[in-house]
Order: C-alpha cells, then sequence, then structure tokens
C-alpha cells in the first residue's frame, strides 16, 4: 500500500480518501440520530419505542431487496414497471407451492418464478430494442392479467388472494427476516464491489462506449443484470408473501404502486452514491424512508392518500436531484 | 532497409463513413524501434487511421500486415492482443468506478478466480505499472469520479501500457498534460523506443512532433500527402505539406478586392464565451463575406453559435443593423439571420424527416396565416421550390433525409435558408464532406447570395475556401482574435498560416 | 424505401380493418347493433379527447402517464367546486383550469428541472391518485346536478366533441405548435438550432394534454353521471395504446399525426368492447391482449423504423468521425 501521493493537489490519496469517508460515515450516523430524535419527539415519544422499530425493520425488508435490483437497473439506464406485477405472480407461487410441498416450495417457486419472468423481461429490452419503460408497461399488463386468470374465484368471479400457512412463514417474523437481509447484503455487496460481472454492469451504466470499446459484451452483461435483478426480485416475493402471508391481485396496472417505495429508495441511494457505496446506501435510506411513513402513520396522516401524495413528492424531489447538473436532452 | 525491420505495413487501406471518405488509399510504415507522428489538419483522416489499426473500425479496403503476418483486428481487445494499445482522443475512463478496474476493465480475467476479482493483486499491479513507467501515482481503488483530466489521461495511458504494448498509440494526449508530465510521457517514450517498441504520436504541436518522433507522415483529406525524417524538414514545411491544397478549378471569387456595402448589418461586441472564446467584436457589413480560420482550439465554431444566440449566457453582445439585440435563437431568426451549423446530421437536419419537414422548418413563422395557420398547400410549394431551385436528386419532397446524399442534403439545408429573406447568413464549414461539383455550386450560392446584399460569416477548417470566398478573414487563435486581413491586402496562405499557428 | 413508407402509412388502417371485422364477426354482429355503436362512441370519446392532448407530448418524444389521475383530480375537483357554491357551471371551467395546472407543473418539472417525463407522470400516478382518494372521501359521491344534464344530450354533446377534437387537430397539424413538436421529437438540437422554443413549447404540450385531460373528465362525468374513486383509472394505458396502435413511433416526431390517434382510439375501443361482448370483462382478459398487442406494434414499429434507417442511412460509426472534428476547444 502506497500512502504518498505525487498527483498535483494529493487529494487523491489512500489516506485523505480513507479520513474523508469516515467523516462522512460519522456525519450521516449523527444526522440519522437527529432526525429519528426529532421524529421521536414528533410523537412524543411513540416513535422509538421497540415495538415501533420492529415494525419499521419488518416492512423494510423485502422492499430493500426490490430497490437493491433497481440500482443496478438504473445503473445500466433501464426501468422496468413489471416487477410490482411479477412480485405478485411469484408470491402466489410461494404462497400456493408452499402450502401444497412445504418450505422448500415455497422459496423455490417465489425465487424461481421472479427470476423466470424478470430474466425473459431483460431478454426483450435487450434483443427487440423497445424502450424499456413501455415494453415493461406491456409486460405488467400482461403479468397483471396472468394472476387474474389464474387466481380468480371461477364460480364466484371475485378476486381471491393466496394465503400461506403460518409455518411457512418464519423468514417474515423478525430476526429471521433481518438476518436474511443481512446475508443477502453481504452477497450483494460482493457482487457488486468484488466480480468481474459487478465490475461490468457499473462500467455499462458509468460510460457504455467505453466499456464497449474495451471488450465489455454489452448483451451478455445485460443478461447478467437480469438474472441478478430477477434473484433479488423472487428473494422479494417470497419475503413478502412470508411477511404479509396474503397477496391479492391486482389490476389496470395498480401493481406499480408496490415498485414506488423502492423506486424512492434507489433514487435516494443513488443521490448518496458519491459518499456511500450505493449497497449500503440502500438498506440506510429505506430505514428512512419506512421511519419516514411510519411517523406519518403516528401523526395521523391518512395511509393510501395523503402518504401516496407525499410519496410521490419524494419521489419527484430525489429525481430532481438526481438528475441535477446532467447534460444532454431530457424528454 | 530489410522488410523485417518493419513491423507494421499499411497498404492501400480506405474507410468511408456514409458519403466522407476518411482515408483513401493510405499507404503506412512503422519500422521496429521508430516513433513515428502522425499529423494533419481536423478531419484529414489521422484518428481514424489509427482507430484502424487499434481495432475500433473496421477497414472497407486495403491491408495491414503485422510481423509480417495479415493483420485484422476485429475489436481493441483483439487489437491488445496482438500487443497494439491505443490512448484515443476521446474515449476516457468510467466513472464511479475505482482507478485499477479502469485500467484492467474488459481484462479483469487475469485477477479473477471464478468471476471474482482479487482486488489486492489486482491493485498491486496497478501500483507496479505506475511505478514501472513513472506514471504519477494515485492509489488504485480512489474512484474517478472527480478527477481532473490530466489524471484521466494518465489512467488511460496506464490502461494501454499494461497491455505492454509492440506498438503503442497516443491521439493528442500531450494537450490535456502539464509540462512535467508532459517531460515524463517524452521520457516514457523514449524508454519504448529503448526497448525496441513503436510508438505513434498524434499533435497539434509541430515542434512537439519535431522533437519527440523519428520520422512523420503527414495526411490531408484522407491521403497520405508525405512521409518525411523529423530531422530532415522544418515546422513550415510540414505546415505547408498540412493546410497546402491544389486550388483546382475556377469556383472561388474572381475578383480580388473587397467589394461590399458601408452599412452594418451585424456588430458583435465583447463576445466571450467561458473556456471558448473571449473579448470577440467585429462588424459584419451588407453584402460581405466574414471568413473566420483558426486551428481546432481557436473557437471559431463557437463564434457561429454565439452570433446566432446558442451560446449559454456569456458576456458581450450581438446587435443588428436593424437595431436589435440578440439574445437567444428567436432574436436572431426575427432579425433575419440564418445558420447552417458544422454537423449537418446532428445539428441541422431531422435525418429521419422528410425533405418537407425540413426544408420548412425555419420558415413556419414566415408561412403563418390568420389564427397561425400554415397552410399545407404553400408549405408544400416552398419545399418543391426549393428542391427544383437547388436541382436536389430525391424522388420527391416526401422522400426522407437519410436517403439522400450528402451534397444533397447540405443542398436542402443551405435552401431552406436561402428561400428566407435573409439578411444575415451563418455558415460552419458549409461545403464538409459533400462532392467536388456540389462544393462549387454552393460556392456559386455564395456569390448570388452576396449579390443580393445578404452578408455572410463563412466559418472554415480548408484555408483555400476562406482565401477563396470571404472579403475579409479573422484569425482566431485560442479563442481570440489575432488579426484581421482585408482582401487583397496579405491574402496569401502564407501569412495567415503564420499567425494562425 | 419508398414502399416501406407507404406500407407504414396503411398499417393503422389495415389494423383498424382487422380489429373492426374481426369482433364484428366475433360478436355475431352484436357488436354493430345500434345499441352498442353508441357506447362505442361514447367510450372512445374520452380516449380520443385525452389522446388529442396527450399527442402533442409524445410528438415531442416524451410521454404523459399522468393524464387518467389529472382526468380523475380535475372531475373530482370540479364537481366539488360545483356543489360548493352551487353554481354547476362552474364545472366546466373549475375541471379545465385543474387540468391546465397539473400539465402546467408536469410541463415545468421536466423542461426547466430536467425530469425525464416517463419518471414524473408515473410518479404522478399515484401521488395524484392519492389526492382524488382525499377529497372524493371528502367531498361523498357526486352525482352530475340536473341543470347540466342537458350537455349529455346527443346534439350538444357530439357537436361539442366535434369542435374540441377539429380545434386540437388544426393546432395539432396546422400550425407552429404541432411542428415544433414534431420538430422537438425528430432531434431537438435540431428543433432549437432552427429557433424552436424548445422548453416553451414542452411545457405548452403537458398543458395542452392537461387541459384535455380536464375536458375529457367533464366528458367522463356527463356519460358516468357522476365522479367515482376509480374514475379515469387505466386511462393513460388505453390512451398510449391508442397513440402507438395507430402506428406514432414511441420516439414521436413526423411519425405522430391526428389521424393515427383516431384511428387508434377507435381501434382499442372496440378491442375493449369487443372483449367484454364475446364474454370477456375488462379486467380480466382484454388487460392481457392488450398488453401482448402493445408489445407488439411495438416490436412492429421498431423493425419498420430500424429498417428504413437502414437504407441509405449513414453508418452508426460516424458520430465518432464529426466527433474528432467537431472536439470542443480548449479542452
Amino acid at each position: 500500500m502506497r500512502s504518498n501521493s505525487l498527483t498535483p493537489s494529493g487529494r487523491f490519496s489512500e489516506k485523505n480518501i480513507l479520513r474523508e469517508k469516515v467523516l462522512f460515515a460519522g456525519l450521516f450516523v449523527l444526522a440519522v440520530a437527529v432526525i429519528l430524535l426529532v421524529f421521536n419527539l414528533l410523537t412524543h415519544g411513540n416513535f422509538l419505542e421497540w415495538m415501533n422499530i420492529k415494525i419499521i425493520l419488518a416492512n423494510m425488508v423485502y422492499p430493500t431487496f426490490m430497490a437493491w435490483g433497481m440500482c443496478f437497473l438504473l445503473a445500466c439506464g433501464y426501468s422496468d414497471m413489471s416487477w410490482g406485477a411479477i412480485v405478485v405472480l411469484a408470491s402466489f407461487g410461494t404462497g400456493v407451492f408452499g402450502n401444497l410441498y412445504g418450505f422448500g416450495a415455497a422459496l423455490a417457486a417465489g425465487v424461481a418464478i421472479g427470476t423466470a419472468l424478470v430474466f425473459l423481461n431483460f431478454c426483450i429490452f435487450a434483443f427487440t430494442k423497445i424502450p424499456s419503460w413501455i415494453a415493461s408497461l406491456s409486460l405488467a399488463m400482461i403479468y397483471e392479467a396472468v394472476a387474474v386468470f389464474l387466481y380468480v374465484g371461477k364460480s364466484t368471479g371475485a378476486l381471491v388472494s393466496a394465503a400461506m400457512e403460518k409455518e411457512l412463514r418464519i423468514f417474515g417474523l423478525l430476526p429471521w427476516s433481518l438476518i436474511v437481509l443481512a446475508a443477502a447484503f453481504i452477497i450483494i455487496y460482493y457482487v457488486y464491489n468484488r466480480t468481474i460481472i459487478g465490475f461490468n454492469v457499473r462500467a455499462i451504466g458509468g460510460n457504455a462506449a467505453v466499456a464497449r470499446a474495451l471488450g465489455v459484451n454489452a448483451t451478455s452483461t445485460l443478461l447478467w443484470i437480469g438474472l441478478i435483478c430477477g434473484l433479488l426480485i423472487g428473494a422479494a416475493s417470497f419475503l413478502q408473501e412470508s411477511y404479509s402471508g396474503i397477496t391479492t391481485v391486482k389490476t389496470g396496472l395498480s401493481s406499480i404502486f408496490l415498485i414506488f417505495q423502492p423506486l424512492a429508495i434507489a433514487l435516494l441511494a443513488d443521490i448518496l452514491q458519491k459518499k456511500i457505496n450505493i449497497i449500503i446506501a440502500v438498506p440506510v435510506c429505506a430505514f428512512l424512508l419506512y421511519a419516514a411513513f411510519n411517523l406519518l402513520t403516528l401523526l395521523h396522516v391518512p395511509s393510501g392518500t395523503l402518504q401516496e401524495a407525499l410519496l410521490c413528492l419524494f419521489i419527484i424531489i430525489f429525481a430532481i436531484l438526481g438528475q441535477r447538473g446532467a447534460k444532454g436532452v431530457v424528454k | 532497409m530489410s522488410a523485417a525491420d518493419n513491423i507494421l505495413e499499411i497498404r492501400g487501406l480506405c474507410k468511408s463513413f456514409g458519403s466522407t471518405r476518411a482515408n483513401i488509399n493510405i499507404d503506412f510504415t512503422l519500422k521496429r524501434g521508430e516513433i513515428k507522428g502522425l499529423i494533419g489538419e481536423n478531419g484529414s483522416g489521422k484518428s481514424t487511421l489509427l482507430s484502424q489499426i487499434a481495432g475500433l473500425y473496421r477497414s472497407d479496403a486495403g491491408e495491414m500486415t503485422l510481423n509480417g503476418k495479415p493483420y485484422s483486428p476485429s475489436s481493441p481487445l483483439d487489437a491488445n492482443r496482438a500487443k497494439i494499445a491505443m490512448v484515443m482522443q476521446e474515449l476516457g475512463v468510467v466513472e464511479k468506478l475505482p482507478v485499477g478496474i479502469n485500467v484492467y476493465l474488459g481484462r479483469l480475467e487475469q485477477f479473477s478466480s471464478r468471476g471474482a476479482v482479487n482486488m489486492k493483486s489486482l491493485n498491486g499491479a496497478v501500483s507496479r505499472l505506475f511505478s514501472e513507467w513513472n506514471l504519477p501515482p494515485m492509489p488504485p481503488n480512489a474512484v474517478v469520479s472527480g478527477m481532473m483530466i490530466e489524471q484521466r489521461k494518465i489512467i488511460e495511458l496506464a490502461r494501454a501500457l499494461s497491455v505492454e504494448p509492440d506498438i503503442l498509440l497516443l491521439d493528442e494526449i500531450t494537450q490535456s498534460l502539464s509540462l512535467n508530465n508532459r517531460n515524463s510521457l517524452y521520457a516514457l517514450i523514449r524508454r519504448l523506443k529503448d526497448m525496441g517498441r513503436s510508438v505513434i504520436v498524434i499533435t497539434h504541436d509541430i515542434d512537439e512532433m519535431l522533437a519527440i518522433s523519428d520520422s512523420i507522415t503527414v495526411l490531408r483529406d484522407g491521403e497520405v500527402v508525405g512521409d518525411v525524417k523529423a530531422s530532415e524538414v522544418t515546422a513550415d514545411e510540414i505546415r505547408y505539406m498540412m493546410v497546402g491544397r491544389n486550388i483546382s478549378g475556377d469556383y472561388y471569387r474572381a475578383d480580388t478586392a473587397p467589394d461590399y456595402a458601408e452599412e452594418v448589418v451585424l456588430t458583435a461586441e465583447g463576445l466571450t464565451v467561458e473556456g471558448e472564446i473571449e473579448d470577440v467584436s467585429f462588424q459584419l457589413h451588407r453584402g460581405e463575406i466574414l471568413g473566420f480560420v483558426g486551428l481546432s482550439d481557436s473557437g471559431i465554431h463557437s463564434v457561429g453559435k454565439a452570433v446566432f444566440g446558442l451560446a449559454k449566457a456569456g458576456k458581450g453582445r450581438v446587435a443588428l443593423g436593424s437595431g436589435g439585440e440578440v439574445k437567444n435563437t428567436r432574436d436572431a431568426i426575427a432579425g433575419s439571420m440564418g445558420y447552417v451549423p458544422k454537423d449537418r446530421d446532428n445539428e441541422a437536419l431531422m435525418i429521419h424527416a422528410s425533405i418537407f419537414h425540413n426544408a420548412t422548418l425555419p420558415s413556419l413563422k414566415e408561412f403563418r396565416g390568420p389564427a397561425g395557420f400554415l397552410s399545407p398547400a404553400r408549405l408544400r410549394k416552398l419545399s418543391g421550390d426549393i428542391v427544383k431551385k437547388l436541382s436536389v436528386k430525391c424522388t420527391g419532397i416526401q422522400q426522407a433525409m437519410d436517403a439522400l446524399s450528402g451534397g444533397n442534403k447540405q443542398k436542402v439545408n443551405l435552401g431552406r435558408w436561402l428561400a428566407k429573406d435573409l439578411k444575415v447568413l451563418v455558415l460552419d464549414c458549409p461545403t464538409r464532406g459533400v462532392d467536388v461539383g456540389v462544393k462549387g455550386y454552393i460556392y456559386e450560392l455564395m456569390k448570388q447570395a452576396k449579390a443580393q446584399g445578404i452578408a455572410m460569416i463563412l466559418i472554415s477548417d480548408e484555408l483555400t475556401e476562406a482565401l477563396g470566398m470571404a472579403d475579409r478573414l479573422i484569425v482566431m487563435k485560442d479563442g481570440r482574435i489575432v488579426r484581421t486581413i482585408l482582401r487583397g491586402e496579405d491574402f496569401t496562405e502564407r501569412s495567415i498560416i503564420e499567425v494562425m499557428i | 424505401m419508398k414502399k416501406g413508407v407507404k406500407l407504414q402509412t396503411f398499417v393503422p388502417f389495415i389494423a383498424f380493418a382487422v380489429i373492426f371485422l374481426f369482433f364484428t364477426v366475433a360478436s355475431k354482429g352484436k357488436m354493430v347493433s345500434s345499441y352498442n355503436l353508441k357506447m362505442l362512441i361514447d367510450q372512445s370519446m374520452v380516449i380520443i379527447i385525452v389522446g388529442c392532448g396527450a399527442l402533442f407530448v409524445v410528438a415531442q418524444g416524451g410521454i404523459d402517464l399522468s393524464v387518467g389521475v389529472n382526468l380523475a383530480l380535475s372531475g373530482v375537483v370540479g364537481m366539488w367546486a360545483a356543489t360548493l357554491t352551487g353554481l354547476p357551471f362552474l364545472l366546466l371551467p373549475a375541471a379545465l383550469a385543474v387540468g391546465a395546472i397539473v400539465g402546467l407543473f408536469n410541463g415545468v418539472v421536466v423542461s426547466k428541472l430536467k425530469v425525464p417525463s416517463f419518471i414524473l407522470t408515473i410518479a404522478m400516478l399515484i401521488g395524484v391518485r392519492g389526492m382524488v382518494h382525499l377529497i372524493q372521501t371528502k367531498i361523498g359521491a357526486q352525482y352530475l346536478p340536473a341543470s347540466l344534464r342537458i350537455l349529455n344530450e346527443p346534439y350538444i354533446k357530439i357537436p361539442l366533441f366535434v369542435a374540441i377534437v377539429a380545434l386540437m387537430a388544426f393546432i395539432f397539424e396546422f400550425t407552429r405548435v404541432g411542428r415544433f413538436s414534431q420538430a422537438m421529437g425528430e432531434n431537438e438540437t435540431v428543433a432549437r438550432y432552427a429557433g424552436v422554443p424548445v422548453a416553451r413549447m414542452r411545457i405548452l404540450a403537458f398543458v395542452l394534454s392537461g387541459l384535455m385531460a380536464g375536458a375529457a373528465s367533464i366528458f367522463s362525468i356527463l356519460t358516468i353521471g357522476g365522479t367515482s374513486q376509480t374514475m379515469g383509472s387505466f386511462t393513460e394505458m388505453k390512451v398510449a395504446m391508442a397513440i402507438f396502435l395507430g402506428g406514432v413511433l414511441v420516439t414521436g416526431g413526423t411519425s405522430a399525426r391526428i389521424y393515427k390517434m383516431l384511428l387508434g382510439s377507435f381501434s382499442i375501443t372496440i378491442i375493449v368492447n369487443g372483449l367484454a361482448i364475446i364474454g370477456y370483462p375488462e379486467t380480466q382478459a382484454s388487460e392481457s391482449v392488450q398488453g401482448v398487442l402493445l408489445l407488439l406494434i411495438l416490436l412492429v414499429a421498431m423493425a419498420a423504423a430500424s429498417r428504413d434507417r437502414r437504407r441509405g442511412a449513414p453508418p452508426c460509426e460516424e458520430p465518432s468521425q464529426t466527433q474528432e472534428a467537431s472536439s470542443p476547444p480548449g479542452r
């Protein structure tokens, strides 16, 4: 390891980088602590009760998985609006197969369905060259309709939901879901920061022209992203079903609502990534976002109405911040 | 000299981009341990030639021989395997990735097992590489975002050196280096030479090129016009090889004196665009062709944009003869100005749309009737007239622009402005990428426009063209006006090149 | 080349004819019964009016996915204003104003703050819907005031509809607003260099889009007889599909034409209506059919566009050549 530097400014020596990072991390932790304390004051001490923190933690697990997937997606400049519909389908798979064949089948079904569908999406993006946002909207419509076909009560015509038996839902419960989150964090951090795939993905996202000129295969990298995102979405579906134990059919593109919170988390993490590794930033941002919505609920802000309006506002603000300094034509 | 001394031989290499012929029958030889300079004006085809050697472009025709064996790289990676590496002028590095990854991107396998990168051995290799070649050290895991251009260039250089190249291609790298790093680069090049390796250098700095290279190949309009030993040639001789053209035919103006009215139609005062031009002032008269010439970083093209209200707010003002001021493009167009940008396919024309749409776009304002009504019949007549008047070769006004040849595209591009009642027309390289016939025709159009009293700003990369057409020439260097010359005064290539360089 | 262009012009007509014939036969003629034809016209009215505005945004290469919720918000607020003041006719200006204001917000955020229209409007999709819920719960179910029912009479409604469409068609096809919007979709730099006020045009397009959503909300209230929570849901996708089904490219430009939007609107209405007649109600099969259809349309459009591009177009390598010559000075 070298610590001396002959570069003109010396700003990029390892020592300085480390010092800057530690300083920022310290400030960031401080800021988060202050925010939480303020939240606590606003709710007269209800916010920082252990029960409430547990609710927030349990809430944030599966959206964090989706947000990690979204980081990979944003890194390569694509958007996929069908993940909500995929989560619905894969959760159904988890519930139905789990009830039939037990825990292993629940996990396998969720992950397999999620992975297969996300991967299919990426194949469509990569080979048809249809802009991903509109292609994924049509795919979302198809997936929603498939869920309706499979799970609408044939006799009653009413929408039904797939419920999973309680003993299968262990990974929806608190210590376990956090352990899963921690394990996944280590794996994803490693993939993103230590593997060829991770670097290729970031290279394609950072500067596709350079990456291609240096021999990074854009198409195969894209398919790898599809696989990684697929596994994350599959896992998110399994965790979703484990956590809530129930999935309801979504129609008329209302499945898109499922991806808004992950999208907000990923956009916020993207803004922070200059200072914090994005894989670390995601769970932190997820916690903050869910804490904020928890606060709103404690403050009796009606959910489903004003909270959604605020979520929309968050996304727009994060998108504006993320676009700052961006050059070129924006349509 | 035996053929075994030649590491790279190129015969009859050709490369075209659409209708533009970038390389025409290039013959080129590189000896083992030779430092070769490659020089020419912008668009003379130097970078295209290097890009073919480096595997970035496939050649249209011709053959390359490396170490006596046929060589046709399919990709830069392929070229790397053949021990050829290039530092490209425009490529750059990937933001958000660490230095070490940037050096070995695309070749990370050598530090990996089963897809996992061993960061320790990668960073070790990068550190060794930097110290071995005496490059200013950088921590290998520092992220590139926020680094200066110079540091980025050094990373690119390290990337090329990591290939252990037998042939190193450097495309305009010195201009982004500071003096001390420039000197270490020269030392590095000499060291490669001592190791029996070869280097091809592109630089605009002729003196630098004479100092560092063994021999120099001069390109002009895509062709090799000279191959000389650096010790046997002077900077001036190189300049003439670069710029001098055979003035064939008589498509330029025949008169040798300036000829324009007293009336000032446009005044620029202290135009300044951060990092591009500084304090540019001039007056443009009715019926005048005012030429702007200068090297690639002289800012002549920015003058065109600034005059037309396209530059982001800078200092200075552009006033029209009618009294108005140009603050944005709308002011310019309202003041009867027109602008033909240099990059025809990306800035001037909607290439996927029809001739009709392209030809009528700048005239829509004049054609609006009551309630803003645009009569399709009148617009069709307008585009039909343009096509007819300039004899554009097409199947009709509904034909898509991208089906036309470069020359015909340019005819539509010019014709749509000339169809308006213009006072000022800004022409940025109007004859770029068109064949000789259309070129002459465009000069003819300019003469007609001049006779009608239209004032023109002619920004040109071709000195002969500017000399042939302009009443006055403004020579620019480093964003500033260095000299203004009147037609008939000191109107020769020699006098202009002297101030230009 | 010429043949290809002609084919592309005919595709929307052919698609319309095929769809029309298919459902006429499949429904055993029920679809062309006078009752159903009236239904068809009623159903397509809303899509066409919204489409008239959204087409400007699409022509510029953007997308407005907030038209559905904007319609709902305009309707709900309009009714609210009408009830609150006791002036039924206030519904009209209030609905139009709300629609235009939401459009103005979209336009300013996209053109000045550089947020991609897709991200912004999809965020609005959830946020504005939340506000609709909020207002709707607050004011309760609202019914069309008796004094306004006269507007629903065909002899007033139809001419009103025709007048709106004719006005928008005039603006799009025969004024600078439409032509400038097309130019921006083709190449925004070119448009700017030719004197198009791009920021103003973008804002105007979103305002028109919002205004038409407001106008459509009035028609929607007239047809349904009041407002509801689900008003306007899925409209944005129906409109987008109508536009793309008519043969407009996702990139907009000169491929955007009013007649294509009209044909596409009729086609999509016939599909939804026809599926319902032959026994598949809206939520079930029609969503998947629409999804598949949208994907197919995009695929065909992309293929046609890239084929056109291959012919006589300069190779993709050319930009790097121009880059060499036009590299910014003084780097």
